[in-house]
C-alpha cells in the first residue's frame, strides 16, 4: 500500500500517465466517432502513417531538406551576427550605427518581409535561406552584444596588466566569458530559424516538411497533417536536445555545468 | 534572456529637456542615413526601381492605400483577430498558470500538455487549423490564441512559484483566505513575470497573424501584401509590409511603457 | 478573566521531509519541546542555526501543522495562521507593489473594517514606528530598517494578542539593529503584547527579553530557561549594567556549547 502511495507521489510518473490517458482518449474518441475522424483521425492511423513515411524515406527527405535550409540560414546568420555583436560591444561607433536598426528589428514580425525576399531572389531555396538568415540574425546579435558588453571587467584588467595583446584578449578572455550568452542566443535562434523555414515552405509550397504539410492540408489529408505535426515536434525536440548537449560540451568549464 | 532593448527603454524621453531630444535624434540618426542611402540607391540606378522602390514611391502608395480604405479595412480585420486571440490567451493563460502553481493536481494534469505544446512551433499548426476551422476568422484566432497561450502560462507559473513564501505567510497571518492570497498576493507578485510573458505573446501574435494570413489568404494585412505582390504593385506591397513591421514595433514599445508604469514599485535596478 | 498564560507548548516534536510517517523518516527538527510563555511576556528563543527555533515559531504561528504534541493560546489550540498571532520576518516580507500605507492597511481590510477607519489606524501605527511621512513610499524606496519598521507597523495594526518575530533585525546593519532594538522595547511598553522573539544574538536576547529559552542544537529542545530580571526600563545604559554583562557571559557559555555542536552538524 505504501508503495502505491509512494508511486502516486512521483509526479513525473503521474504526468506520464496523464499523457498515456490522453492518448487513449484520443484513440477512443476518434474510433468511436465522438469526434469526426476527419477532424481528429485515430492516433493509430497517424502512427502508421508516420512509420510508412519513415520506411519510404519520404520523411527523411522532407525533414532533411527543411533542416538543411534552416541550418544554412542559421550558420550564415551566426557568421555575420556574432562578429557584429562583438564589434558593437567593443567599438562605440559600430554600436551607434547598428543599435537603432537592431532594436527596431527585434520586435518586428520579420516574417512579413518574406514577399520582399521572394521579389529579390526567387521562389526556391535562395529566398528561403535569406529569410531564415534574416530572422536568426537578430537574436544572435542581441545576445552576443549583451554577453560581450556585460563581462566582468576584473579578468579583463588582470589579463591586460599581465601584458595580453588586443587580439589575445579577444580570443582568450572575452570570447570565453561571453560564450554562455552567445550560446544562448544561438540556442534561441535555431528554433526560430526552423519555424521560419517551415512557414516559408508553407507559403511557397513544394518540398520540405512545411510544403508537405500544406499540401496535406489542401488535399484534406488530415492524417498527413497530424503526422507532419508529430514529425516537426520530434525534430524540434531532437534539435533542442542536441543544442543542450553541445552547450554542455563547449561550456564544460563554466560554473553552470558544474557536476553535481 | 535579455530582451530586445540594447538601451533601457526610456519611453519618457523628450520630457522637454533639449539635451534629451538631441540624444534621441542622435540615437536614431543611422536610420535616417539608411533611408537616404535607400533613396540614393534607387535614384542613381544602382538598384532597379522595380526591386527596391524609392522612399517617395512607397510613401505615395501608402497614402493611396490609406485613402482608398484598403489599408484600414484590412488592418482592422487583422488586428482585431490578433487582439481577440491575444486577449483570450492572456486571460486564460494567467488563470491556468496561477492554478498550476497553486494546485498540485492541476499541475499534474496540465503540465504534460504544456511540455508537449511549448516547443512546438505554432505556425506548424496552420494546416491543422485550416482543416479544423476552414479559411475564416476562427482558424486564425485559434492559432493566435494557442501560440500566445503558452508563453503566458509558463511565465505565470514561474512567477507564481517564485513568490517569496514569507510574503504569502504574512498575508495569511493577517487574515487572508486561500482565495484572497491567490488574487491579492500571488497575482500582483507574479506580475513582472506575467508581463514579460505577455510581451513575448504580443510578438507571437503579430508573427502568427501575418503567417496565417499569408497561407490562409482571404483578408487582412497578410492577404493584402500577397495580392499586391501578385499584382506587381511593389511600392504598395513595400508600404504595407513596412506598416506591419512598424505596427509590431510600436505595439512592443507601447507595451514596454505600460509595463514600466505597472511595475513602478520595482527597484530601479 | 485573568490571563494566566500566553502560549502553552506541550510535547511538541516536529520532523521535516518524512511525509505521512513524519517522525520515522524525516529530519527531526524539534524533540519533545515544552514551554509555557506568560501573558504579555517578552520571550526570546535563543540558539544556534538549525536548532529549530524558527520551526517552533512557525508552529506557533500556524504556518506548519503540529504533528506531535499541542500548542494553544488563550483562544484555543493553534490550527491555522491568524491575526491573533501575527508575524514579522527577517526579510520584511512587505508587499512590494503596495505603498507603506497600503501594506499596513492590509490586515485591517481583511478584518472588514470600513476604509476610513483602516486608514486612520494604519496612519497611527506608521507614526508609532517613526515612519511618518513615508506613507506613499514603496518598499523598494526604503532602507532595510525602514522596511522593517513598516513590517512591524503592519503587524501591530491588527492588534494581535501575540507578536511573533523571526530574527527581525538579522538583515540590518549593526547600528540600525541597536536602534531598532531600543525602539522595539519602547513600542512594546506602549502596546504590551506577548512576544516570541527568535534570535541567535545573545546580547539582543538579553537586552530585549524578560525570559530566554536557550535551545539545543538539532534536534532542538529547550535546554535552559533564564529570567533576565532586568526590569521593564531598558535603554543604552542597560548595556553597561553589571547584571546585563554578567548575564550575557553566563548565557553565552550555555549557548556556546550548543553552537559548537551545531557547527559540527548537531547531535
Amino acid at each position: 500500500m505504501s508503495t502505491l502511495s509512494a508511486l502516486l507521489k512521483r509526479e513525473g510518473l503521474m504526468q506520464a500517465l496523464v499523457l498515456v490517458g490522453l492518448a487513449l482518449v484520443w484513440e477512443a474518441s476518434s474510433r468511436a466517432g465522438w469526434v469526426h475522424p476527419f477532424l481528429l483521425p485515430p492516433l493509430s492511423d497517424v502512427l502508421v502513417r508516420l512509420f510508412t513515411d519513415m520506411q519510404s524515406g519520404a520523411v527523411f527527405v522532407d525533414l532533411g531538406l527543411t533542416l538543411y535550409r534552416a541550418l544554412t540560414g542559421f550558420v550564415i546568420a551566426a557568421v555575420l551576427a556574432v562578429p557584429l555583436g562583438i564589434l558593437m560591444a567593443r567599438k562605440r561607433g559600430v554600436q551607434w550605427f547598428f543599435d537603432p536598426l537592431i532594436s527596431i528589428g527585434f520586435p518586428m514580425p520579420k516574417i512579413a518581409f518574406v514577399p520582399i525576399f521572394i521579389l529579390w531572389f526567387d521562389i526556391y531555396d535562395t529566398s528561403k535561406v535569406i529569410m531564415i538568415t534574416f530572422s536568426c540574425f537578430f537574436p544572435i546579435v542581441t545576445a552576443t552584444y549583451s554577453g560581450t558588453s556585460h563581462i566582468d571587467k576584473w579578468p579583463l584588467w588582470s589579463a591586460r596588466s599581465l601584458g595580453a595583446s588586443e587580439s589575445q584578449l579577444l580570443r582568450e578572455i572575452i570570447l570565453p566569458l561571453a560564450a554562455p550568452s552567445i550560446m544562448t542566443g544561438l540556442q534561441i535562434a535555431l528554433p526560430v530559424g526552423m519555424i521560419t523555414t517551415i512557414v516559408t515552405e508553407m507559403l511557397m509550397g513544394g518540398s520540405g516538411i512545411g510544403g508537405a504539410m500544406i499540401a496535406a492540408g489542401r488535399f484534406a489529408d488530415s492524417v498527413g497533417v497530424f503526422a507532419g505535426i508529430m514529425e516537426i515536434a520530434i525534430l524540434g525536440m531532437v534539435v533542442i536536445r542536441a543544442l543542450d548537449r553541445l552547450r554542455a560540451r563547449l561550456l564544460v568549464w563554466h560554473p553552470e555545468n558544474r557536476a553535481h | 534572456m535579455a530582451g530586445g532593448d540594447l538601451h533601457p527603454a526610456s519611453a519618457t524621453a523628450g520630457h522637454g529637456s533639449f539635451v534629451e531630444v538631441v540624444a534621441v535624434c542622435v540615437r536614431y540618426l543611422p536610420l535616417l542615413i539608411m533611408l537616404a542611402a535607400w533613396e540614393m540607391a534607387g535614384r542613381s540606378g544602382l538598384v532597379s526601381q522595380q526591386m527596391l522602390p524609392g522612399v517617395g514611391a512607397i510613401a505615395t502608395a501608402f497614402f493611396d492605400l490609406l485613402q482608398s480604405g484598403e489599408l484600414v479595412t484590412n488592418a482592422w480585420r487583422s488586428l482585431s483577430r490578433a487582439a481577440t486571440g491575444l486577449g483570450l490567451a492572456v486571460i486564460s493563460g494567467i488563470a491556468v498558470g496561477l492554478l498550476m502553481a497553486t494546485r498540485p493536481l492541476f499541475r499534474t494534469l496540465i503540465n504534460p500538455l504544456v511540455r508537449i505544446l511549448y516547443p512546438m512551433p505554432k505556425s506548424a499548426l496552420i494546416p491543422l487549423v485550416m482543416i479544423w476551422f476552414g479559411l475564416g476568422d476562427a482558424s486564425k484566432i485559434f492559432l493566435i490564441f494557442l501560440g500566445c497561450l503558452l508563453p503566458v502560462i509558463v511565465s505565470a507559473y514561474h512567477g507564481a512559484r517564485g513568490v517569496n513564501p514569507f510574503v504569502i505567510w504574512s498575508a495569511t497571518s493577517l487574515g487572508a483566505s486561500q482565495e484572497e492570497v491567490l488574487r491579492e498576493i500571488i497575482l500582483p507578485a507574479a506580475l513582472p513575470d506575467i508581463l514579460a510573458g505577455c510581451r513575448t505573446a504580443l510578438a507571437f501574435s503579430f508573427i502568427l497573424m501575418v503567417s496565417s494570413e499569408f497561407v490562409i489568404a482571404k483578408d487582412g494585412l497578410g492577404f493584402l501584401i500577397g495580392s499586391l505582390g501578385d499584382g506587381g504593385n511593389y511600392p504598395a506591397m513595400f508600404a504595407v509590409i513596412l506598416t506591419v513591421a512598424g505596427t509590431g514595433f510600436v505595439a512592443d514599445r507601447l507595451f514596454g511603457s505600460f509595463v514600466n508604469h505597472c511595475l513602478r514599485w520595482k527597484e530601479q535596478a | 478573566m485573568t490571563a494566566d498564560f500566553g502560549i502553552k507548548i506541550e510535547g511538541v516534536s516536529h520532523a521535516y521531509g518524512g511525509g505521512q510517517s513524519g517522525l520515522a523518516s524525516g529530519t527531526l527538527a524539534l524533540k519533545q519541546t515544552d514551554l509555557l510563555i506568560r501573558h504579555h511576556e517578552f520571550h526570546a528563543l535563543l540558539g544556534p542555526s538549525g536548532c529549530g527555533k524558527s520551526t517552533l515559531l512557525y508552529l506557533i504561528g500556524g504556518f506548519i501543522p503540529v504533528q506531535i504534541g499541542s500548542i494553544s493560546t488563550q483562544k484555543g489550540p493553534v490550527t491555522a495562521p491568524g491575526p491573533d498571532r501575527s508575524i514579522v520576518f527577517q526579510n520584511f516580507a512587505l508587499f512590494p507593489w503596495k505603498t507603506v500605507l497600503e501594506n499596513v492597511m492590509y490586515g485591517l481590510q481583511k478584518k472588514g473594517l470600513p476604509e476610513a477607519e483602516c486608514r486612520e489606524i494604519a496612519q497611527a501605527h506608521i507614526k508609532l514606528v517613526q515612519l511618518g511621512g513615508f506613507e506613499q513610499a514603496y518598499p523598494s524606496q526604503l532602507s532595510g530598517g525602514m522596511q522593517q519598521r513598516a513590517a512591524i507597523a503592519r503587524t501591530l495594526a491588527v492588534d494581535p494578542d501575540i507578536l511573533l518575530m523571526d530574527e527581525p533585525f538579522g538583515a540590518l546593519d549593526a547600528q540600525t539593529r541597536r536602534v531598532m532594538q531600543e525602539e522595539l522595547r519602547m513600542i512594546w511598553k506602549k502596546r504590551p503584547k506577548t512576544v516570541v522573539f527568535v534570535t541567535h544574538d545573545v546580547h539582543e536576547a538579553v537586552f530585549l527579553a524578560d525570559r530566554i529559552s536557550i535551545m539545543s542544537a538539532r534536534p532542538g529542545r529547550i535546554e535552559h530557561q533564564i529570567d533576565t530580571g532586568l526590569g521593564p526600563e531598558r535603554d543604552e545604559s542597560t548595556l553597561t549594567d553589571r547584571r546585563f554583562v554578567e548575564l550575557g557571559e553566563q548565557i553565552w557559555r550555555l549557548v556556546r556549547e550548543q553552537a559548537v555542536l551545531a557547527s559540527r552538524g548537531g547531535l
